[in-house]
């Protein structure tokens, strides 16, 4: 288990951030851990909604873990709601 | 004896220089810091000063200005003005103060440095009246502050502020240590003189004066306008540099007042869009920091690049929709990370507010609005958690200002560049752009986050960040308010609001 730095940025809000991700998160942790800094704090929230999680252009499932990806410190990955 | 009047003397002494017999020109005056490469020396005979003045003439005039000051500031000392000041307007000061006073000290050294190092003896001695004027400005700031400091611990950032790690003075004194302290005389005449103090803090002295002395701040008021007229004399000097570097280097004239133009414009945003737009009260605001941005900036830069055969920059649509904008943002982000500032910054978004907002901004309300929606909510549930930061906000590697802080929340886009193995995030193309012209001056730089992750700030929480920074108890940031303006938004609307 190894901390990662990542710049999360929640799509619809105004700013990324920095967030410590851990390598045996999966990518619904990931997303989780960046909307928290988004979602009911900027953003409102929506009933049932869901998160997608999109790396240099490409959606990530949400089962695949950190440490099957290549991120590097600041790696930047963006969350949306899923349509 | 009768003295000589100055049209006597002054065309001898302003080419007043020497023939070097021991040393080599280019060791006296090095090409590094006079900044005159692909300039013929020949040619710097031609720079004319934009104004003539004497020792004499200068310390009459001054004095005189000094003399007004003094009598404004006594006699408000004995008025109690600043016990009676809105809370709001007060914060402007204490920011202004903070982010602005080593500026001017900065501008000593950089004029001291024109006065020794500039390719023209004329330029090298107007420049040492520069240097007398930003020394009275800083020292003016110090002692307008030393007066309030028994009100309010914040004046001491007038002097801390620079010596701290405070994430908006490092942004500041990024920019000055770029352009004031480390550029050469040409290029930090036309980035400083032409485009800072020119284009923006020349303009923006008067508007911020004229939004003070309305909402009865008279002594800041006065203080900006003591100021600013040194400013509009000296600010001038650029000229004469840019009509020579237009004649043998019209491409690095461009590239120097692009990107110190964009960097400004960055800080402007951060501070005299937050004050004329959130912090002056809304009765008392005479325009919106986008009308005094199309009047007073954006004319008379068109103007400047017109008259000397400049283009516009490439990012200039871009500039122009940022005007809706971006200190919208930094303003919204100021607020959410208030323990950061060492001032009280005011939300400014009470439904009066906003209906003024809304007028000047037509997409206000779905950009911002929606946002500082979800902040009320959670201040009038008590929820005060959510309306506070947990983490640091990603930082531009150019301009050290939040990411998605330019424009709004619809063009945050993800803008990097990779040099030296090393990825570097922007706030936008247009800083992007700055950093790929001249990557290797950016580059190693560690911004806040940098720094956090790397692990130079302990503990590596936000408390760690918080002293890093240099924020005490005593100054942190909170709603000036204490957020009694939200309270209104659990009443319905009345119709006029």
């Amino acid at each position: 288990m190894v901390m990662v730095p990542i710049y999360g940025r929640f799509i619809g809000d105004f700013a990324a951030h920095l967030v410590a991700v851990d390598t045996e998160d999966t990518i619904a942790d990931v997303a989780a851990k960046i909307a928290a800094h988004s979602v009911c704090r900027r953003l409102p929230a929506e009933s049932a909604g869901s998160y997608e999680v999109l790396i240099d252009g490409r959606l990530i499932p949400p089962e695949v873990r950190v440490t099957q990806l290549s991120l590097r410190p600041l790696h930047w990955i963006d969350v949306r709601w899923k349509r | 004896m009768r003295l000589l009047s100055r049209d006597d003397w002054y065309e001898i002494s302003h080419d007043l220089d020497w023939t070097l017999s021991y040393v080599e020109e280019s060791d006296a005056f090095p090409a590094e810091w006079t900044g005159s490469s692909g300039v013929p020396k020949a040619a710097w005979q031609a720079w004319e000063e934009p104004f003539r003045v004497s020792y004499r003439d200068y310390v009459g005039v001054q004095r005189e200005k000094e003399a007004g000051v003094a009598g404004v500031r006594d006699a408000l000392k004995r008025a109690h003005i600043y016990e009676h000041l809105d809370p709001a307007v007060a914060a402007i000061s204490h920011f202004h103060m903070g982010a602005l006073c080593m500026v001017e000290q900065m501008a000593v050294t950089m004029l001291g440095r024109f006065a020794r190092f500039a390719p023209s003896p004329r330029w090298r001695n107007i420049s040492v009246f520069g240097m007398l004027d930003e020394l009275r400005h800083a020292q003016l700031q110090l002692s307008f502050s030393h007066d309030l400091l028994k009100h309010d611990p914040r004046f001491d950032w007038c002097q801390k502020a620079f010596h701290t790690n405070e994430w908006g003075i490092l942004a500041i004194r990024n920019f000055c240590d770029d352009w004031l302290l480390n550029a050469n005389c040409v290029d930090a005449a036309l980035a400083v003189h032409l485009t800072l103090e020119h284009g923006f803090t020349n303009m923006q002295f008067v508007a911020l004066a004229a939004d003070a002395m309305e909402a009865g701040d008279i002594g800041f008021s006065n203080l900006l306008s003591s100021i600013q007229t040194d400013e509009a004399r000296h600010a001038q000097q650029g000229f004469p540099t840019l009509e020579i570097l237009m004649k043998h280097d019209p491409q690095r004239a461009q590239r120097v007042i692009d990107v110190s133009f964009w960097r400004a414009f960055r800080l402007f945003q951060a501070m005299t869009g937050t004050a004329m737009d959130y912090y002056t009260p809304v009765d008392k605001r005479k325009m919106s920091f986008k009308e005094f941005m199309l009047e007073w900036v954006v004319d008379q830069h068109e103007r400047t690049l017109r008259d000397y055969g400049l283009e516009r920059p490439w990012y200039w649509e871009t500039f122009l929709k940022c005007l809706d904008h971006g200190h919208h943002a930094l303003h919204l982000g100021m607020w959410f990370w208030r323990p950061t500032l060492f001032w009280k910054p005011n939300a400014g978004v009470s439904r009066a507010e906003r209906q003024w907002l809304n007028s000047k901004y037509p997409d206000w309300e779905e950009s911002w609005g929606v946002l500082w929606d979800e902040i009320i909510r959670n201040i009038n549930n008590g929820d005060m958690a959510k309306t506070l930061p947990d983490t640091l906000p990603a930082l531009c590697n150019l301009t050290q200002l939040p990411i998605g802080t330019h424009w709004d929340r619809h063009h945050l886009e993800r803008c990097e560049s990779t040099y030296d193995g090393r990825t570097y995030y922007f706030d936008s193309d247009v800083s992007k752009w700055c950093f790929d012209l001249e990557p290797a001056r950016y580059a190693g730089h560690l911004n806040v986050v940098d720094r956090f992750v790397s692990g130079l700030i302990q503990p590596p929480n936000l408390g760690g960040a918080l002293a890093w920074m240099g924020i005490t108890p005593e100054v942190m940031g909170d709603d000036v308010y204490n957020y009694r303006w939200a309270a209104e938004f659990n009443r319905p609307a009345t119709r006029d609001t």
